[in-house]
């Protein structure tokens, strides 16, 4: 078990180190998050409508923009190198490799959204009074199914001649629980509802997760070998 | 089965298929009673269901087959997961066309984001999704994979989906035929009308599935023989 957990672990470290030398993919999802709020703030007209009101769902649709631009490049960097022929031929379990994938744009989509929502609270000067706790826990798990969907997807995005303007064809329709989920737990919590309210949503995104993470990590062999 | 006995059964499910759908028609408009609460809007019921039925059928075939294909890697399983496709996709948009010509005259709007129609939508980009992943793909093998994956995928976010969007909202009418506690007393020419409505596009379905199942085979085979031009093998069809 804990050499299986350093297989993963060496492959997001790996895919980390890559991306804090270089810097691509946080810069490109960083800047479409900040003129994603500058372009939002300029389409809503603030006399028909209280940006407030619908700052949760704009936060929602900017990380799910955002992570399609970024983890849409997740096996980029190996199809061009070559590398993934060399990853192939080592010993390390495909379901581990997926995994080490989902948990390094794990953390690049969870700055991300920490981002988006410091962006979007400041432009739109929305106010949080509610649990903290259970917001992390609504992004959290949203992030994680998102991101456990999106590397399945991207990796067979690569190889199709659509490249990565596939991947969203292939990944929004099947995003619906996780928006209606995510989106109404935060908008309630932005309001000021009580935990009670969202805690079913929780409950759904965790299993969202949860079964594609198991599903991506038990698929993903059909998707990368030759 | 051998071409010849695939052939005769395309035949015949086309033919009766279409015969059935002809009697459903002359039945919809000219026998069946007009129903007195919702008019005559409600003939639409005999069509837009029994679509609904074969459009879940085809995704049901995908999923499984999909499956089973990525498993056993069977030629024959990934033929009959594209033919389920290609049927449940023409069936989806024949019940996102009926949907809201139905609900412009009972909502008073061509669309509501109501959960069966909702769920009609996606599920058609799924199918849209597993064509364009299957046909953008340089390695047609790795295509067949690819596609059965997004099968696998969309038939578990499926129940995900549904329960979703049926929690954000509801205003579809409830199943009043084959709900039990229904006060709604389906007089016999409209249950038997609704029945030869289903038989009808079950065996339209059949006869697309199997004839696009057979051009797969037929297709496979020549591409078989292409490559081995002296060879005598031969695939099952």
């Amino acid at each position: 078990m804990r050499a299986y957990v350093a297989l993963v672990w060496a492959v997001a470290r790996k895919d980390l180190l890559v991306e804090f030398r270089t810097y691509e993919r946080l810069t490109a999802m960083g800047a479409f998050t900040v003129l994603v709020g500058v372009l939002f703030n300029f389409s809503i007209d603030s006399a028909v409508v209280r940006p407030q009101d619908i700052g949760a769902a704009l936060i929602w649709m900017t990380i799910i923009f955002g992570g399609i631009l970024g983890m849409g490049r997740t096996f980029r960097l190996e199809e061009e190198d070559g590398a993934l022929a060399g990853i192939l031929q080592s010993p390390i379990p495909l379901d581990a490799l997926f995994l080490g994938k989902v948990l390094g744009n794990f953390v690049l989509l969870s700055m991300m959204a920490a981002l988006v929502f410091f962006v979007f609270g400041l432009f739109f000067s929305l106010s949080f009074s509610g649990n903290p706790v259970v917001l992390v826990a609504i992004v959290g798990f949203g992030v994680l199914g998102f991101v456990s969907l999106t590397t399945l997807f991207s990796a067979m995005a690569t190889r199709s001649s659509m490249g990565e303007s596939l991947l969203p064809v292939l990944v929004f329709p099947l995003l619906v629980p996780l928006v209606v989920y995510g989106a109404t737990a935060t908008q309630r919590l932005f309001a000021g509802r009580p935990v009670v309210e969202v805690s079913g949503n929780v409950r759904m995104l965790a299993a969202f997760a949860v079964l594609f993470t198991v599903a991506g990590a038990w698929l993903f062999r059909f998707v990368i070998e030759e | 089965m051998s071409h010849k006995q695939t052939r005769w059964a395309i035949g015949i499910l086309g033919t009766l298929g279409v015969a059935t759908m002809i009697v459903l028609h002359w039945m919809v408009f000219f026998w069946v009673p007009t129903e007195s609460t919702m008019g005559i809007v409600q003939r639409i019921f005999y069509i837009h269901p029994a679509a609904w039925w074969v459009a879940f059928l085809g995704f049901g075939i995908v999923g499984l087959c999909s499956a089973v294909y990525l498993w056993l890697g069977d030629e024959r399983l990934d033929r009959a997961a594209v033919a389920g496709a290609e049927a449940g996709m023409v069936f989806t948009t024949i019940g996102l066309i009926t949907g809201p010509l139905w609900g412009q005259v009972a909502w008073g709007t061509w669309w509501e984001w109501e959960p069966r129609l909702t769920l009609a939508l996606i599920l058609w980009f799924i199918y849209l999704g597993y064509f364009l992943v299957r046909r953008t793909t340089a390695n047609p093998e790795q295509g067949k994979r690819f596609a059965a994956v997004v099968g696998v995928i969309g038939v578990l976010d499926i129940p995900l989906i549904h329960v979703s969007v049926t929690w954000l909202r509801s205003l579809h009418p409830e199943a009043v035929i084959l709900n039990p506690e229904s006060p709604m007393n389906l007089e016999r020419s409209m249950g038997l009308t609704f029945g030869v409505g289903f038989l009808a596009f079950t065996l339209i379905f059949a006869c697309l599935f199997l004839a696009s199942y057979t051009v797969a085979g037929y297709e496979y085979e020549l591409k078989l023989r292409d490559a081995n031009p002296g060879g005598t093998q031969r695939a099952e069809a």
